[in-house]
């Protein structure tokens, strides 16, 4: 493999967070201890319910949130001993895609004009050569060239998320972070969306970080994923390898909640109980709160990611559970225990 | 099984029965239903299906008498009758649940207030009575520690949590049929699949019928007896679900059975899209509405929009080239 263009070492980012007005201000983790590479051209996929950090984490990456403790590397310079020179060229190199293309695009303004700001902005072209540039990209991303006049309210959803993604790619970056990119969009838009990024993708040098809950989608745009629970990644590998055999009771249960095309399975109950909260750190592993195969164990010591079969898996029975995800909890415990 | 099909058919009215719906803008010719027709009995499902705009959430607001101001219905019929309580006067009850439940709460009222309001006025229920079963119903939609939950508001709840509070609201009702528009849209997938269960077994306890509204073809099989197609204000296809996903007839309920992304760790192909997009409702193609995104159209289709043919056991489609089986 060659060398990662982006590197993180024991990433954390650690918010405040009070219980009452007067108490003290306990910290938790969005993200803890974190270490990644992604090596050019390569496409990661960051898995997770709500609140699991995954947002955070693009955040760090991009440098838009400074990190608590930890390490950044981009293109082998350390976020913290970058100039001012060396952020202007990190911006330049680097972009993001954000989930609601109307909020993230500027409402008085041409989506023409949006789009062609950075190359103004960081002296890359002229105006006129500026013009034909985003000409090309709005071909380029299945709009017609005409359309960059066009305000973002006359443009319909999927128009507007095209939009936001040339504006992302005008400066050939070479990481872009896509967070919850396709997510508020229809499910045929959102094909038409997928089948753009896996095109664009072929053709640019591109390395990117998608960040989604939709674990139907991002199997179909990343080579690899990392599922994270409160702060912290649980499982990762090959997204072959995870979805073919999920190591992690996480994953699993999230891979057993998406709803299938199915109709046999039916009345299964749910995969796990409760919800993500944020507020309550435990000692021990993270996930063993909602865990249907928790042990003493799992509560007096923290798992540390470890190779099992083809992916790194963060939980001390990762070996004991079968292929099928299907299997009902109750039988599986009765199995394992 | 014959006889007993003739004997509903017959002698006992369907609990929802609605005729060529229509709904427009009045005084600028949009019709944002075209005539919409199905029915639904007791204890049944039905999914409605469809890209946003479709005209899914307009039908059940139609249902329930609820339009947003500025719309109207200007033609077809809705009838509701009600089999469980004949003696009684009066349509059955309908309750309904929406998609994002933080907004739909009102955020300056505790949930006990809120519940023991509805419980009131649907049930006739007071003081500790009204509290009493309050409690029964969050602990039945799987809240816990009820007591002290009765005087939370609901921003300290998760939207998972809000979305039980608004299920046990729509239970307050005692309904009779539940509409459920996009229930879980906005839930994180675990999330999802503990709501889905939580309605089946509602379900399967009070016999209520569900009209489950989801632009997610998983969430349809997972609930629904039958599903409708619904395109540009119409319904294009019925079904029973399975026939449905198996054996869809209409050329955009394959396609949207195509472009929903697969979980199967053996189907490695990505989601094919539908090219094009939704049409305007205000400049809608003549025909069939669906022509200019489909690969099957012909003359005949820019023509005339397709009336609804049986293509199998109570399948209908409105297709002149239906896909074959």
């Amino acid at each position: 493999m060659s060398t990662p263009i982006l590197r993180t070492k024991d990433l954390s980012k650690a918010f405040g967070h009070k219980t009452s007005l007067f108490s003290r201000s306990h910290s938790f983790f969005a993200s803890r201890s974190i270490d990644l590479d992604l090596a050019a051209r390569e496409r990661l996929g960051i898995v997770g319910e709500s609140g699991s950090g995954k947002s955070t984490l693009g955040r760090l990456l991009l440098g838009l949130t400074p990190p608590t403790s930890g390490e950044i590397w981009f293109e082998g310079i350390n976020h913290k001993d970058r100039t001012a020179r060396d952020w202007l060229q990190f911006r330049i190199q680097t972009s993001l895609v954000q989930q609601n293309p109307l909020s993230a695009l500027n409402p008085q303004m041409t989506v023409g004009k949006q789009v062609s700001e950075a190359l103004l902005v960081h002296r890359i072209a002229n105006r006129a050569d500026a013009y034909k540039r985003v000409g090309a990209m709005f071909e380029r991303v299945g709009l017609s060239a005409t359309m960059m006049d066009r305000y973002p309210h006359q443009m319909s959803g999927g128009q507007r998320q095209r939009v936001v993604i040339a504006r992302a790619l005008i400066l050939n970056p070479k990481l872009v972070v896509f967070d919850e990119a396709v997510s508020a969009l229809d499910v045929s838009v959102q094909a038409q969306v997928v089948a753009l990024l896996r095109e664009l993708w072929q053709e640019l040098n591109l390395a990117y970080v998608f960040i989604t809950h939709d674990l139907r989608i991002v199997r179909h745009l990343v080579d690899r994923i990392a599922v994270m629970y409160l702060g912290r990644v649980v499982e990762t590998g090959d997204i072959r390898s995870v979805y073919h055999w999920p190591r992690h009771p996480y994953t699993r249960a999230l891979l057993a909640s998406v709803p299938t095309m199915n109709p046999a399975v039916r009345n299964i109950v749910p995969p796990i109980k409760g919800e993500l909260d944020v507020t309550k750190a435990l000692h021990g592993c993270p996930f063993r709160s909602r865990c249907p195969f928790a042990i003493e164990r799992c509560s007096s010591e923290t798992p540390h990611l470890r190779p099992v079969g083809g992916q790194q898996v963060s939980c001390h029975r990762a070996e004991e559970f079968p292929q099928s995800i299907t299997s009902p909890v109750a039988e599986l415990r009765e199995e394992i225990v | 099984m014959e006889d007993a099909h003739r004997f509903r058919e017959e002698d006992m009215p369907r609990l929802l029965t609605v005729q060529d719906l229509v709904v427009e803008m009045p005084g600028r010719n949009i019709k944002i239903l075209n005539g919409v027709s199905f029915s639904l009995d007791t204890g049944q499902t039905l999914g409605l299906v469809g890209e946003s705009g479709c005209g899914k959430s307009m039908t059940c607001y139609a249902i329930g008498n609820m339009l947003p101001h500025g719309l109207a219905q200007t033609g077809g019929s809705v009838d509701l009758s009600s089999n469980a309580t004949p003696s009684k006067a009066g349509k059955p009850k309908i309750s309904m649940i929406f998609q994002d439940p933080t907004s739909s709460l009102n955020p300056v009222h505790t949930i006990g207030y809120y519940l023991e309001s509805a419980l009131h006025r649907h049930q006739g229920l007071k003081g500790s009575d009204a509290r009493m079963e309050a409690m029964r119903l969050l602990e039945r939609v799987g809240i816990d520690r009820v007591k002290s939950r009765l005087r939370s508001y609901p921003h300290q709840f998760s939207g998972g949590m809000n979305q039980r509070v608004m299920i046990a609201h729509a239970l307050a009702a005692k309904p009779e049929l539940l509409i459920a528009d996009e229930p879980t849209t906005a839930l994180d997938v675990t999330m999802q699949a503990q709501i889905l269960h939580l309605l089946e077994e509602l379900k399967a306890e009070t016999g209520m019928a569900l009209i489950i509204v989801s632009h997610d073809l998983g969430v349809i099989a997972r609930l629904a007896d039958e599903a409708a197609v619904m395109y540009c204000g119409k319904i294009v296809e019925t079904a029973p679900v399975e026939d449905l996903l198996a054996r869809p007839a209409h050329p955009y309920a394959r396609a949207l059975i195509d472009c929903m992304p697969s979980i199967d760790a053996s189907d490695l192909e990505p989601p094919v899209p539908i090219p094009g997009s939704v049409p305007l409702l205000d400049c809608l193609p003549h025909g069939c509405y669906f022509h200019p995104r489909c690969s099957r159209a012909s003359s005949q289709c820019t023509a005339q929009f397709p009336s609804s043919a049986i293509v199998g056991p109570a399948h209908q489609a409105a297709c002149y080239h239906p896909v074959a089986a």
